[in-house]
């Protein structure tokens, strides 16, 4: 009787554990991408993107690019796409909102954009190959670069407050045009996000 | 008092006063990000194209309207994208590729000046950007480029040309050293002698303004250097000229001469 309650304890008991051990299994789930999860409470998809669509609105509200086919007999400005520096304390990756901002400036038929750094060397790279391996029709010809008549920079800042399990995380992003030829700043767009982050009293 | 005092009360303020302050979340987690930005570009596209088109047409109209309708020396310039001394409003536009949207005209009677509408962005001819254009009865009389140097204006069709140009853009460069030197900056006075002696060679101005300030510089050697050199443009210079008077007298003589055949003859 005794030896039939063990063996019925330890059959539970491996029940339990089988059963705990089948809840852990790793579990995914495809989500939208415009549906807003926070876990850690650093920097993640949800602001880039609210950055890049409130850059992007910015961008378009302001009448830069029409001032400037105004002034240029309807030709359309030339942006390139310089450095946005992270100066914030976390890693964060800036070129998923400024890509996000190439292809609306792309996209609207508005701005015209032009590759910068390695990219540009890239393409250098291979018209110059062009020139000693491609045929004298097909290959592109040196020197016939548009140049651009903007520059587009910017930076992210953050401030962090933190007291106990609580913190206060604040970032700015600024992004601006830049006039190649005078320095002087044609448009300055600006986003804000504040979060709250309370971490749990009791950690698992 | 007592009610106030109670210690659910006390619970409750302590509880309130733990929570730190009332948060007003503009995002909640797990809810959808809303974004309208899809349909903002495809405004911008609408918007951009219309305004592209306008502009076109417009930049089109004043262009076939100007070279139907020019001389062949201002239509060689609208061809050239160069402005000209006697072009007409519509021929400015054409020349600089642009509408009525660039600029913005100011005057009364027949004197008229058409600057850039936007101050950061002027309009450009083919030789640079310009700061104002000067019409007198419709009819351009001048106009000014905004350059390097500062502002270089153009009154005559000998300004226009290369070596008006460069003429120009040297003085500039002599003045700006000049004030330099006055000013001690005697590194900054010879940059910018010897960049006006790359624009404009062999002139015997500059050469003495360089050789002077190699001097002051206490660069004896070249400064001799330039100080014969100095010499040698103006005995080339005095060549020139006594060339240039005997060549003068040489026709004066010979329209004496002709002139007392004629009264003898009468």
């Amino acid at each position: 009787m005794k030896r039939t309650a063990r063996a019925l304890r330890t059959l539970t008991l491996c029940a339990v554990v089988f059963l705990a051990a089948a809840g852990c299994a790793r579990q995914v789930t495809r989500i939208a991408p415009e549906q807003a999860i926070d876990l850690s409470g650093r920097w993640n998809d949800v602001d880039s993107r609210l950055v890049a669509d409130a850059i992007i609105q910015q961008s378009f509200a302001s009448d830069w690019a029409a001032n400037h086919m105004r002034a240029e007999g309807g030709a359309l400005p030339v942006v390139l796409v310089g450095t946005v520096r992270n100066r914030s304390l976390e890693h964060i990756p800036v070129n998923t909102f400024v890509s996000d901002l190439e292809r609306a400036y792309v996209n609207s038929g508005q701005v015209r954009v032009v590759v910068a750094g390695a990219e540009r060397d890239e393409v250098r790279d291979e018209r110059l190959d062009q020139q000693q391996n491609a045929s004298a029709g097909s290959r592109a010809q040196l020197a016939m670069e548009q140049g651009a008549s903007y520059i587009l920079q910017g930076e992210i800042q953050s401030i962090e407050d933190r007291e106990g399990r609580r913190r206060v995380v604040f970032y700015q992003v600024d992004v601006s045009l830049v006039d190649l030829q005078s320095n002087s700043r044609v448009w300055v767009g600006q986003h804000k996000i504040k979060k709250y982050v309370a971490d749990p009293r009791v950690r698992i | 008092m007592k009610r106030i005092l109670s210690p659910v009360g006390v619970l409750a303020l302590l509880v309130t006063t733990g929570c730190g302050p009332r948060l007003v979340p503009v995002l909640q987690n797990g809810q959808m990000i809303p974004t309208n930005t899809d349909a903002a570009i495809a405004q911008a596209e609408v918007d951009t194209r219309a305004e592209q088109t306008r502009l076109a047409e417009a930049v089109a109209n004043t262009t076939t309207d100007a070279l139907a309708s020019c001389a062949p020396a201002i239509c060689d310039a609208i061809a050239r994208g160069e402005l000209a001394i006697g072009m007409s409003e519509a021929d400015v536009l054409a020349a600089t590729r642009t509408s009525q949207d660039a600029w913005s005209v100011r005057g009364s009677g027949g004197a008229s000046v058409l600057t850039p509408a936007h101050s950061a962005r002027a309009p450009r001819d083919g030789v640079g950007s310009i700061a104002f254009v000067s019409l007198q009865n419709g009819r351009v009389s001048g106009y000014t480029y905004r350059e390097p140097n500062g502002l270089r204006m153009v009154a005559s069709s000998a300004d226009a040309s290369p070596q008006g140009r460069a003429r120009a853009q040297a003085d500039a460069l002599l003045t700006e050293g000049d004030a330099l030197a006055a000013a001690g900056q005697l590194d900054l006075a010879l940059d910018r002698y010897d960049r006006a002696d790359v624009i404009r060679p062999n002139d015997s101005a500059t050469t003495l303004r360089i050789a002077s300030t190699l001097d002051k510089q206490l660069r004896p050697i070249e400064a001799i250097l330039r100080y014969q050199l100095f010499i040698h443009q103006l005995e080339l210079e005095k060549i020139e000229a006594r060339g240039e008077a005997a060549a003068r007298m040489a026709e004066a003589i010979a329209r004496a001469r002709e002139r007392v055949v004629i009264l003898d003859r009468q």
